[in-house]
């Protein structure tokens, strides 16, 4: 038998090495690619959508593989992604109801006023 | 006998548990799904105020410096890499490289640290913006101060899973025969601190490049000498004396603290685009 080569599990921990090296890089490169990003000269839409699509590539890929999702089972994505749904949602409904705020009752400074946000928004 | 020895072990499943996780990865994730929600309030409290500005906030275009902020996030991922690497080796029970991924995890933790404290001490002493200042000044030190203590914590908890990685068997003073070795680590970690923030200062001043790195080995010769020999002390300390009772049996530990690490740059991952990069838009 040639003992250079490397058995199955040496090759599976070689493979895995790698993987985890290389998705570091990509991680960095991402982050490269998110800082020139915000000095080109395009729609900030466009901008705005892109931050968001590679920050989320990069969340994914820390949970997925350094967290080591992938290789557990189903139930721990489960449990976390209720949180991160829970999270998102929170966050989501509370930038809508602001944002809704900003429109149509005045901003923030009209928030500090006796009437409270929600009254003002259901009034 | 070690249980490196003993065979391989399933690290992902086990079957004495009713949902087939082990017990400290479920509580784990458990508890990290929920500081997405506490996140996710801080986060979204910050892009309220951005969103409504109030009178006499300033511009965070003016305060914040991009290069540095874009530095300790590379470092974050980096030592995110390093403690991947690291749950690996203690989950095929090679010990030595576990310290060895677990102490580069610690260092880049603790420069992540600096750039912050750097950064913090420039917005209070140079841009006059503190916690009461501004609703900016309150929402932005909040949320980022949060994620610096998480990863005090963090950098906390591997320090104290690299110290009982040097647990010997049936030796109830394990801990005080490695006081020293203590001593050393507690030394080297507030030296990579203090030589940290110092290259910061040194590189934030309106110097080229080599007259900046002149100016940090002027200022920083005894910080780094003396890093380089803790260091040095630290591998001393390290060399194998003995069996320990740390193996691959204690990968879920190692892999607990991981799995709060990684949190740690997901959630500056998000806090990066959210706070620091949309403003550049």
């Amino acid at each position: 038998m040639d003992t250079r080569l490397p058995n199955p599990e040496q090759a599976h921990e070689i493979a895995r090495y790698h993987l985890f090296v290389g998705i570091a890089m990509a991680l960095a490169v991402i982050t490269g690619i998110e800082i020139v990003i915000i000095y080109l000269p395009i729609a900030a839409w466009i901008i705005v959508t892109a931050l968001v699509v590679l920050s989320a590539i990069k969340f994914l890929a820390v949970i997925f593989y350094f967290m080591h999702l992938r290789w557990d089972r189903l139930f721990c994505t489960i449990l976390f992604f209720i949180g991160l749904i829970l999270a998102g949602g929170t966050m989501a409904a509370l930038l809508a109801l602001f944002y809704e705020d900003r429109s149509e009752a005045g901003g923030i400074d009209a928030m500090q006023s006796s009437v409270p946000a929600w009254e003002r928004l259901v009034g | 006998m070690s249980q490196a020895a003993a065979g391989t072990i399933d690290h992902h499943h086990d079957p004495s548990t009713s949902t087939g996780i082990p017990n400290k990865k479920l509580m784990m994730w458990a508890f990290l799904a929920s500081d997405c929600m506490f996140f996710g309030s801080l986060i979204s409290t910050h892009l309220i105020y951005r969103l409504n500005p109030i009178e006499g906030n300033p511009s965070p275009v003016d305060l914040f410096d991009i290069e540095l902020t874009s530095f300790s996030t590379f470092i974050l991922l980096m030592s995110s890499l390093m403690m991947a690497l690291a749950v690996a080796a203690i989950q095929k029970g090679q010990l030595v490289s576990m310290r060895r991924c677990l102490l580069t995890t610690v260092f880049f933790g603790l420069i992540f640290l600096g750039c912050q404290v750097y950064e913090f001490q420039h917005f209070v002493y140079e841009k006059g913006l503190t916690l009461s200042s501004s609703m900016f000044g309150s929402t932005f030190y909040v949320l980022t101060g949060t994620h610096g203590v998480h990863v005090a914590i963090g950098v906390l908890w591997l320090c104290l899973m690299y110290v009982r990685s040097f647990k010997r068997p049936e030796n109830p003073n394990w801990l005080s025969n490695q006081f020293l070795h203590g001593a050393t680590l507690a030394a080297s970690l507030v030296l990579t601190l203090v030589v940290s923030m110092g290259f910061i200062h040194a590189m934030e001043g309106d110097a080229a490049f080599g007259a900046a790195l002149g100016e940090f080995f002027a200022h920083q010769w005894l910080p780094l000498i003396l890093l380089a020999g803790a260091l040095v002390a630290l591998r001393l300390f390290a060399r194998p004396r003995g069996a320990v009772e740390f193996g691959q049996g204690n990968a879920i530990d190692v892999e607990g603290a991981g799995l709060y690490w990684h949190f740690v740059d997901i959630v500056w991952i998000i806090i990066f685009t959210a706070v620091y990069l949309i403003e550049y838009i």
